[in-house]
């Protein structure tokens, strides 16, 4: 039995080890308010936000549609200008162009050239980088690989779904090896398999000491990865610290244990009560999230199923961006605990109803759960699940995806 | 430059991809195949010419032209608009290169493009002149199929005789109103352009022109005199008798010739080249008729001598009309950095109506007003705006000239060398100046932009 806060940055060694040194990007006092044609006022996108992100860090934006997230981004990126405020990126204005070959972008929406193909883009991309022919050719294959479209390197952009798009445009934002990856909403149009794959990615990066700026309204994505937020609202910053900071609840304690008889729960419940009232105990089954029992259920049909038209799902992280720092295994290893901890995650990432009154401890519960012929509790995702829910995820996997292709 | 070159390629490739490429050269090769056979021509060595060359490089330039220059404004501003420019921007590519690269991608569509319609042009004539009686073959090959540079006659200074005719005429300049004295000026300046172009009857008019530089060139081979003249009759088919003496003044060497030649077009007829001393060339003309002739001071007496072959003054030609189109792409840049695609189009547009309109600006700028005359006061009518306009119109009308002066498709129909100095003006005052001016500014706007605007989210 052991108490478990197991928050996912800590699996990313630069969670652990916060760089210090030159902060990559440097934020003072940002403001941006956009005119009107005749120069008045029309809307204050950013309000006097200061932040400042670490080499090495994985960094969220978070906040609502329409709170400064992208003007924030696009500000840091040169597109826009600040009205008033400060930015350095790698300690030099934003429009600086030599810094900019240190920098990956993916922008919130495909805004990719729709005449060219998956290859075409990514050696476009390179040029502008002065990548010599070889090394473009060589990260193209690895890129392509890597976001799973090199069966489908000859069909233009434009042809492409969303999602297809989403990952030509996170290949073309890495192609540069890029030491600062600012990714706007990444995970937008793409499949569970492809929001774990840029999770993946993400800490790839991360363990590479790569600093990657995360803008998202997508509570999930910011929590799996970063080690620190800023929280937007209304162009204004509400709330910055790390993830343990700011989600941790030092007067709550969670004991996940394997299935227990009914006489061991009452007296652990019995030991507990001695110090805790009972109304503030909750006693449930832990379940694993969606994505990770979504990932089963395609793992399996994957093994039935060789063929689709679209993007396949993605192979590891491209040589070149795992460096030297990343063994295979390890990058394993993080996966998985990832994974596994999503399951507490889900329960501890809805504390605060407990705080306020937690509902009472109800027998019957607890009876049921201590029963002998009590339901299997739900396979973690590397157990495979029953026959019969299977077939309901591949319903539901059907519907979502269409029909299988013709064999 | 491998940035640049990548930007160019990417213009290059979307014309393909979107088959623009392919319709233009449709476009192009139908209106030099096709307006030969809507338009009959009338058997001459020169009708054959009006077609050929004259109307199907008119239409290869105006299509051209208006391509180069919507695309050249969609390029840019649509790209800004679309967000694409968002991710090429956050590259390691400054915006000067990015829109020099659009640049050269246009110019290089249009280069092909320019290449192909030009190849079939002159496939064409020579095709069809082989078809032509023997009789208009031999013209064609002399006049035509022929690159022949011009001398033009250098009138002499005329500001010291205008002066002086207006201190006789005006005694207290400041005493009179600038409109009034503006107009003074202009009566007097046409009279005295008048005494230098006009030949009364029975009266001669004497040109020299030094030819010494090319004494060794031309050996004793034999000249082109080109003229035009006015007369107060302008009726085409009446011809009027033309005496012409050539060679060094009183002596034996002269020679003379009768030619009887209609009014207010160019004509040509050949004399012998009989030089003096000093290498130049003397032509006397005497007016036998019972009106007065008027050459033009501009372009009413040009010499002309071979300088090179038809292929390469094809060549120099289509480069001159290549020199048009960078121009306007670039114009149509300059626009689309700071404009959006509709907006960019119709400014561009406006801009170029505006060159085409050189004789209104023209006239503006010679009649000193915009009101125009007025026949109840019998004299032109002012106005405050003139003030603004007309100077404004007469910086613009220079500015058009530095374009305009250049007519590549008369010289090629007319057999006139576009020599190589031509060519490198044309590319000095209108790909690097006005092209030069263009670029600055387009540049600068592009690179002030903001690409992530609202407005640019479509």
């Amino acid at each position: 039995m052991s108490a478990s806060a197991v928050i996912p940055a800590d699996a990313a060694p630069a969670a652990a080890n916060p760089a210090s040194g030159q902060p990559v990007v440097a934020v003072r006092g940002l403001t941006k308010i956009f005119k009107d044609f005749w120069g008045r006022p029309r809307a204050k996108a950013v309000d006097n936000v200061d932040f400042e992100v670490r080499p090495g860090e994985v960094f969220g934006l978070l906040g609502p549609n329409g709170s400064g997230k992208s003007t924030t981004v696009k500000m840091l990126l040169g597109l826009l200008y600040p009205t008033r405020g400060h930015i350095e990126v790698f300690g030099h204005s934003p429009r600086h162009v030599a810094t900019k070959a240190k920098i990956g972008y993916l922008p919130e929406e495909s805004y990719l050239y729709r005449f060219l193909d998956s290859h075409e883009t990514l050696d476009f991309f390179g040029n502008l980088f002065d990548l010599t022919s070889a090394q473009r050719r060589q990260r193209n294959e690895e890129l392509l690989e890597m976001v799973g479209l090199n069966q489908v390197r000859t069909r233009v952009v434009g042809e492409f779904s969303k999602g297809m798009q989403r990952r030509i445009g996170l290949a073309q934002a890495l192609i540069n090896d890029p030491d600062l990856v600012i990714l706007d909403e990444p995970t937008a149009g793409l499949d569970p398999i492809g929001c774990r794959e840029v999770k993946d990615l993400i800490l790839a990066l991360a363990r590479r000491r790569k600093t990657v700026i995360l803008s998202s309204h997508l509570l999930s994505d910011v929590e799996d990865v970063c080690d620190r937020v800023v929280i937007y609202y209304g162009g204004r910053v509400h709330a910055m610290g790390s993830l343990k900071e700011l989600l941790v609840q030092p007067d709550t304690v969670r004991i996940t244990a394997p299935l227990l008889s009914r006489q061991t729960m009452e007296k652990v419940l019995a030991i507990i009560r001695q110090d805790v009232a009972a109304e503030r105990i909750q006693i449930d089954n832990p379940t694993q999230n969606l994505e990770s029992y979504f990932l089963e259920v395609v793992r399996q049909a994957k093994e039935r199923l060789a063929e689709t038209s679209g993007a396949i799902s993605g192979s590891r992280v491209a040589a070149y961006l795992r460096g030297d720092a990343e063994s295979a295994p390890e990058t394993d290893k993080v996966l998985e605990r990832l994974t596994l901890s999503a399951a507490p995650k889900a329960v501890e990432s809805a504390p605060a109803p407990a705080a306020q009154g937690a509902p009472k401890v109800d027998q019957a519960r607890l009876e049921s759960l201590a029963k002998a012929a009590a339901p299997e509790p739900p396979s973690p995702s590397l157990s495979p699940p029953p026959p019969v829910d299977m077939d309901k995820a591949n319903q539901k996997l059907s519907s979502l995806l269409g029909p299988p292709p013709d064999r | 430059m491998k940035k640049v070159l990548a930007i160019a390629g990417l213009t290059w490739k979307s014309a393909f991809r979107y088959r623009l490429f392919w319709i233009m050269a449709a476009l192009l090769l139908g209106a030099v195949v096709g307006l030969p056979l809507m338009l009959k021509d009338d058997g001459t060595a020169k009708g054959l010419v009006q077609i050929l060359l004259t109307y199907t490089l008119g239409a290869v330039s105006t299509l051209l032209g208006i391509a180069t220059l919507w695309l050249s404004c969609g390029t840019l501003a649509k790209e800004v608009e679309e967000c694409q420019m968002q991710v090429v921007t956050v590259k390691p590519i400054a915006r000067w290169q990015i829109w020099l690269g659009k640049w050269l991608g246009l110019l290089a569509l249009d280069a092909a493009l320019l290449a192909l319609a030009g190849a079939a042009i002159f496939a064409l004539l020579q095709w069809r002149s082989g078809r032509l009686p023997a009789a208009e073959q031999k013209i064609l090959r002399d006049e035509i199929f022929i690159a022949r540079a011009a001398v033009r006659y250098h009138p002499p200074d005329l500001s010291g005789e205008i002066e002086k005719r207006m201190r006789q005429r005006v005694k207290d300049p400041a005493a009179m109103d600038p409109a009034t004295l503006a107009e003074i000026r202009q009566q007097i300046t046409g009279d005295v352009r008048s005494s230098i172009t006009e030949v009364t009857p029975g009266h001669r008019r004497r040109w020299g022109i030094d030819l010494h530089s090319l004494r060794e060139r031309l050996g004793g081979q034999a000249l082109e005199l080109r003229v035009k003249f006015h007369t107060a009759n302008p009726d085409p088919d009446i011809r009027y008798l033309t005496g012409w003496i050539v060679g060094p003044p009183n002596s034996p060497q002269q020679v003379g010739i009768e030619q009887r030649l209609p009014p207010d077009s160019f004509q040509e007829f050949q004399i012998p080249n009989v030089l003096d001393d000093k290498g130049i060339l003397w032509v006397d003309f005497l007016n036998p008729n019972e009106t007065s002739l008027s050459f033009p001071m501009e372009d009413g007496f040009e010499l002309l001598y071979p300088e090179s072959t038809f292929g390469v003054n094809f060549v120099r030609g289509l480069a001159i009309i290549f020199c048009w189109l960078a121009l306007l792409a670039s114009i149509g840049l300059a626009m689309a950095s700071f404009l959006s695609f509709p907006v960019a189009a119709f400014a561009s547009l406006g801009l170029l109506l505006m060159g085409l309109s050189s004789g209104t600006l023209s006239t503006v700028v010679e009649q000193g007003t915009i009101m125009g005359y007025d026949s109840a006061k019998g004299g032109y009518s002012h106005s405050p705006i003139d003030l603004v306009i007309v100077p404004a119109f007469g910086v613009a009308l220079k500015i058009v000239k530095l374009v305009e002066s250049f007519s590549p498709v008369d010289s090629l129909s007319t057999g006139k060398s576009v020599t190589w100095g031509e060519l490198g003006l044309a590319v000095a005052q209108i790909v690097l100046l006005l092209g030069g001016v263009f670029c600055v500014f387009g540049i600068i706007c592009f690179t002030r932009r903001e690409l992530a605007t609202a407005q640019g989210n479509v």
